[in-house]
């Protein structure tokens, strides 16, 4: 996998003595570094920002890291909760803002459409304070956290160096479990450190044909797993999302061997979960995707709009995919929590055979075993 | 500016196609272009149902290979173009078999299932309808009557499609994609 190089490093006034900021300017001394005032950002419309001077501003802006400090808050719920459908009760924390990798599909394409950086915040103290002051006022709950919401969470951890902050935070805490979800292989920020049970590393997951024809600047499926057996090694918990599922002419074959080649090489036993979640894209994100990648065949499926707005592929199509690939996963790890993202009570009831009672329910599912005894 | 492009430019000017429409066309190869002016000028498509083609032409050629051009020519796309159809009807009938191709398990899916409602003969005040994409899978049945009698005749009639398993087969067909 290609290590990340910025083209600029932004560093807001006031923030140039962070920590992070010293680690990524003496890791990359010869980049361009420029200090912006308070609220660069908001003061710079995206239409006259750098970035946008450029033919593709979006990825323009991926490759410029400003430094500037989160003012609200870090810890949210999971955005992609919504009204009527299931939800797993996840929180979600967010230390990078953009992504270094450009997914065809990516839904941040419209969500930060008009964002012309790749965002770093700075104050990591402020979000372990909030993430303590919730968990640790609430014991007898158990709660999972992950940061991999609005940014891969380890592409760039050799440069941010995060994860010595996160890792033993986490670890040293009895009722939370830590979630870094990436599809980069930049693992070896982790492997000094003890989890202690209590951190997932999971990667999103599809075929390989998929990786290497929509995932630009990711790892490969086969560094991904390699990954995966290091951190497996080095104590962690794993997680395997696949999610977005993406039918294509070989999907069944696609995904059968994709997941016996993941649980012929990994230990099952240390598996925490694993989930699968169909393609899904506002109209705006097609426009986006369409105009931004015109050779991809994410688009080719046979997608319809759903009563959320979104589009996925058909629901008898979609039911039938996610039938073959539990049916594959249940084979290879029988007991191993398995859930679903962003799907109806009636999709839940066709794959799984029964709908969850509340949040709370798919959320214990997933806590109680990684957390029990522990 | 070649003459198909003055063609094209004219015809987005007349019906005021946003840049992006006009843009994406263009991207095209001339003979793909060409192919589907002809087309855009007999079914004197507007914005939104063009940027439809657009898409449903795109996708079905990056999933398929060929050109838009050897869709655009296909028997079933291009003999209600050339037939005495009023425009309307043209422009449905083309979008519907574009929409054969650019979907076909859902097609396939969506036909079987009105066969099957077909095959209940409920007759005409026993209606059974299904979502678009038969999305949610929900079949809606809906009954009328003007008296009493006639609603329980028709309860009856749905009672025997229950019996039969003919009702049951309808359902099933959301699992044999």
């Amino acid at each position: 996998m290609q290590t990340y190089q910025p083209s600029e490093i932004l560093i807001e006034q006031g923030e140039e003595n962070t920590p992070v900021v010293q680690r990524v300017l003496t890791r990359l001394p010869h980049v361009p570094v420029r200090i912006v005032e308070k609220d660069w950002e908001r003061k710079t419309p995206a239409r006259t920002s750098p970035a946008l001077s450029e033919h593709e501003p979006f990825a323009a802006g991926k490759r410029r890291v400003l430094f500037t400090r989160q003012r609200s808050t870090f810890l949210e719920h999971c955005p992609a909760g919504t009204s009527g459908l299931v939800c797993c009760n996840y929180l979600v924390v967010s230390l990078i803002s953009n992504c270094s990798m450009d997914c065809s599909y990516c839904f941040l394409q419209e969500y930060l459409a008009n964002n012309p950086t790749l965002k770093v915040f700075t104050n990591v103290g402020e979000l372990l304070s909030e993430v303590a002051g919730a968990v640790d006022r609430h014991p007898e709950r158990h709660f999972r956290i992950g940061t991999g919401e609005l940014s891969d969470s380890l592409a760039l951890d050799p440069l941010l160096g995060f994860s010595a902050d996160m890792v033993p935070f986490f670890a040293a805490r009895q009722n939370v479990l830590l979630e870094l979800k990436t599809k980069s292989d930049c693992v070896n920020g982790l492997l000094s450190l003890d989890p202690k049970e209590r951190v997932v590393v999971s990667w999103s997951l599809t075929p390989s044909e998929i990786i290497d024809t929509e995932e630009h600047g990711t790892a490969s499926f086969a560094e991904r797993l390699a990954a995966a057996r290091q951190v497996q090694a080095a104590g962690y918990k794993l997680g395997f999302h696949f999610d977005p599922l993406i039918e294509y002419p070989n999907w069944e074959e696609g995904y059968r061997d994709t997941i016996a080649q993941i649980f012929s090489t990994i230990d099952v036993r240390r598996v925490a979960w694993v989930s699968v979640g169909s393609l899904r894209m506002t109209p705006a994100l097609r426009t986006a995707v369409r105009r931004r990648f015109p050779q991809t065949r994410i688009l080719s499926g046979e997608q319809v709009p759903c009563g959320d707005g979104k589009w996925r592929t058909f629901q008898a199509l979609r039911v039938k995919m996610y039938r073959a690939i539990t049916g594959w996963l249940k084979e290879a790890a029988p007991t191993v929590p398995m859930y679903m993202c962003m799907e109806t009570a009636a999709v839940w009831e066709k794959v799984f055979g029964h709908v969850p009672s509340s949040d709370k329910e798919v959320a214990r599912t997933l806590t109680q075993p990684n957390l029990a005894g522990v | 500016m070649s003459q198909l492009n003055e063609q094209i430019a004219t015809y987005a000017h007349e019906k005021r196609l946003s840049p992006q429409t006009l843009a994406r066309w263009s991207a095209w190869s001339e003979e793909d272009q060409a192919a589907f002016l002809v087309v855009v000028q007999v079914l004197q498509l507007g914005e939104n149902h063009l940027r439809d083609f657009l898409d449903w032409l795109e996708e079905i050629t990056a999933r398929d290979g060929g050109t838009a051009r050897e869709l655009l020519t296909r028997a079933d796309i291009h003999q209600p173009l050339q037939s005495t159809l009023a425009r309307n009807d043209k422009l449905k009938a083309v979008k519907e078999a574009l929409r054969r191709i650019r979907y076909p398990r859902l097609s396939r899916l969506e036909g079987d299932v009105r066969a099957a409602v077909k095959a209940l003969d409920l007759g005409n005040r026993i209606q059974v309808s299904f979502p678009p994409a038969l999305e949610g899978e929900d079949i809606t049945v809906e009954l009328k009557a003007h008296n009493l009698q006639e609603l329980t005749d028709s309860l009856r009639h749905l009672q025997q499609r229950v019996e039969d398993g003919a009702l049951q087969r309808l359902f099933a067909l959301f699992d044999e994609v």
